[in-house]
């Protein structure tokens, strides 16, 4: 009798262990944030296939914000009454959409993660865009531009680059400067080759509207879309020699630009200003192009010569980080998406997901190291900051030619026609 | 558009025929003695590329050179993934999913090799070549197309050569025409096969060297043109290296041309256009046309 009574007594405890065990699990999984000494943020970039490196780049200006934030204790959470350290939650999204997007599902859903960054590129940033509004946890996307992913009514998605028709704008507008400097002729012909992405499209537009603002400076005798990784371009290149343009202004990605201006270079081409929107610079295209290169302008979010102190600390910190200089703009929105990040968390004082997305909406982050020195994000969760123009000098110099207050050289327009 | 405009078109539309037709070779060759489709062409079309640039880039060994140099080194690489794997495959006379499967996932192991060892990097070769062109009147030949047309026209001459004039180029054709017959008259398939995957690993690498003379390229490089391929080898009629030679020029022809009167957006979509095209109405591809001709002939 006395044995059975201890037997399922026993049992009993048995079984009451068990569902104790599983609501402890169950509780860790459901909320993962409880209980942890630490602030998991969730970065998405591609550091494989044909966006790996600006993904890289920008997951380089991520981590050296972490390192940053973390040497100097972590974020103060008021709810903790403590500083706690960032850590990164990496997924590789291999530069392909559907993979992106699963990728911000699993960290929003089951990784427990306060926020993701993530997002290079307009076409992987639309695919992780579904997600924040779903998961209510707060995205931030560094490399993803196009107006598009920011006018669909979401509440939990931020963005650190400057709308893309911004850059066509700001590209029209620098033409337009010119030509009231007397070194371009009013009404002279643009021909556009755009990608067939929004990207393309918003780039387009931008010019558009610089245009319809100011009638008679240029006028748009041809414009195209043409479709990524094309294996040729003589076609496309054989209209635009037709259209008789003086002005050529593609925007492409860097694969597309090195193989579009071999080509035409190759084919003899000549333009009075060339742009391949936000290409240019980039030290691989240099490499593959050489002295081609000499005198494109390219419209860029950021430029490691923009002559603000914040700007010369990050170029050194980010050369000790990385043992590389910044290769472009991609490191630096990145770098101020995941700062500006944690000024909303330190300002929300919890790891609520939506305290920290209310307090995005109205955080600035004041020493920012973007053209401008503000990040504030607009009513649609995008910043409106400015552009810079640059434009390739021989022997690799990349000079800020406008907007004239940053600018650090002259433009050379037209350009020379060995180039 | 002015004469000499159609004809500097004409002239590009040739050169990348040539360029088509040195990719699509070496997966012809593998699918006609064997029938097995090439998923790993792409793979093979991305380390012929690297291996070049790395000739250039540590060696100073001219591209062109490169390229040759491709032909022994991937003709051992094919025979080595033979022996290894391939061999193992149950022989059939139509594709089958195991081979399929199998050298897609040689794909995936190469493109991840090719992360591991050269990261994720573009790189490009850049030559004095790369940029110029050779002036005749208003005809302009970029320099480093037509040089990468001639080898490739090289080498498929130099391959119906070795198809029509040698043992083993007579083994090879009498594999593709009718295995069993082949092996009566005294084949050895084995030997041969692995021989011929070599032969087509080889001609993978070097068009990859050759691709990459004209691209940028990283280990992802490679996908764009297999599909091309696909669509090339449909359209020669699967088996036959004519044609191959007249689908890669087709499939030129139309994707220069027909941008002009379409948007270039529309480019991917002639080949698959005219892929569609060619297996509803030319199933047996062009080498089918041929061999109906000489019939009704």
């Amino acid at each position: 009798m006395f044995n059975s009574c201890v037997h399922r007594l026993l049992q009993r405890s048995k079984a009451l262990l068990h569902v104790l065990a599983i609501a402890v699990i169950v509780l860790v999984l459901v909320s993962p944030a409880w209980g942890q000494d630490e602030i998991k943020i969730g970065v998405i970039m591609p550091i494989t296939g044909r966006e790996a490196k600006p993904g890289q780049y920008q997951r380089e200006g991520i981590e050296l914000a972490i390192k940053q934030i973390n040497d100097g204790g972590g974020i103060l959470i008021k709810s903790r009454g403590k500083k706690l350290p960032i850590k990164e939650v990496f997924y590789d999204d291999g530069s392909d959409q559907s993979r992106s997007a699963g990728m911000a599902e699993r960290a929003m859903s089951s990784d427990g993660v306060v926020a993701v960054i993530g997002g290079y590129s307009t076409a992987l940033g639309e695919a992780e865009s579904v997600m924040p509004d779903r998961y209510q946890t707060p995205w931030i996307t560094p490399g993803a531009g196009a107006t598009s992913t920011f006018s669909r009514g979401y509440e939990y998605v931020f963005g650190t680059l400057s709308p893309i028709d911004l850059l066509g704008y700001t590209t029209a507008q620098y033409l337009g400067n010119l030509v009231d400097k007397g070194k371009l002729s009013k009404g002279l012909k643009i021909a556009l080759a755009l990608e067939n992405t929004d990207h393309g499209v918003e780039y387009g537009h931008g010019i558009d509207n610089w245009n319809k603002e100011h009638p008679g400076y240029f006028n748009v005798v041809f414009s195209e879309k043409f479709e990524l990784g094309a294996t040729d371009f003589s076609g496309l290149l054989q209209k635009v020699k037709n259209s008789h343009a003086d002005i050529f202004l593609a925007d492409a990605h860097l694969q597309d630009y090195i193989t579009m201006h071999r080509q035409y270079i190759q084919s003899g081409m000549y333009h009075q200003m060339v742009s391949y929107g936000a290409r240019g610079p980039e030290a691989d295209a240099r490499k593959a192009l050489g002295a081609a290169t000499d005198y494109i302008f390219a419209g860029i979010w950021w430029s490691s010569k923009l002559a603000y102190p914040q700007v010369k600390k990050f170029n050194d910190d980010y050369q000790a980080f990385t043992g590389h200089p910044p290769d472009s703009w991609y490191p630096a929105t990145a770098y101020d998406a995941m700062r500006v990040l944690a000024v909303a968390i330190e300002h929300a004082g919890s790891l609520d997901k939506t305290a920290i997305r209310d307090q995005l909406r109205k955080t600035e982050l004041k020493n920012s190291i973007l053209p401008g020195q503000v990040v504030r994000f607009g009513k649609n969760g995008q910043i409106q900051g400015s552009f810079v123009i640059v434009q390739n000098k021989p022997d690799d110099k990349v000079d800020i030619v406008f907007p004239l207050d940053a600018a650090t050289g002259e433009s050379v327009a037209p350009k020379p026609k060995a180039h | 558009m002015s004469a000499a405009d159609f004809l500097n078109l004409f002239i590009a539309a040739v050169l990348l025929a040539g360029v088509y037709a040195a990719m699509s070779v070496g997966m012809t060759i593998i699918y006609g003695v064997m029938k097995i489709v090439n998923l790993a062409h792409a793979g093979f079309l991305m380390l012929g590329a690297y291996f070049v640039f790395e000739a250039y880039d540590r060696f100073k060994i001219d591209p062109l050179l490169g390229v040759l140099l491709a032909f022994p080194v991937f003709f051992f690489i094919g025979m080595g993934v033979h022996w290894l794997l391939v061999r193992r495959i149950a022989t059939s006379d139509q594709p089958t999913l195991t081979s399929l499967l199998l050298l897609f996932g040689v794909w995936l192991v190469l493109q991840n090799l090719g992360y591991l060892i050269w990261g994720n990097s573009d790189r490009a070769i850049l030559t004095p070549r790369t940029l110029s062109s050779i002036e005749i009147g208003p005809i302009s030949f970029p320099t480093i197309r037509l040089a990468v047309f001639v080898v490739a026209v090289a080498s498929l001459v130099g391959l119906e050569f070795v198809l029509h004039k040698t043992w083993f180029g007579r083994s090879v054709r009498a594999l593709m025409q009718n295995k069993e017959a082949g092996q009566i008259v005294g084949v050895n398939v084995n030997r041969t096969a692995q021989i011929a995957f070599g032969v087509g690993i080889a001609f993978a690498g070097a068009a990859g060297g050759l691709l990459a003379m004209l691209y940028s390229f990283n280990p992802d490089f490679g996908a764009t043109f297999q599909l091309r391929a696909f669509v090339i080898i449909v359209l020669g009629g699967l088996e036959s290296f004519g044609g191959v030679a007249v689908g890669s020029l087709i499939l030129a022809l139309a994707e220069t041309f027909v941008i002009l009167i379409l948007p270039a957006s529309y480019q991917p979509a002639i080949a698959f256009s005219l892929l569609v095209v060619a297996l509803i109405v030319l199933p047996e591809g062009i080498a089918g046309l041929w061999a109906k001709r000489r019939r009704w002939a």
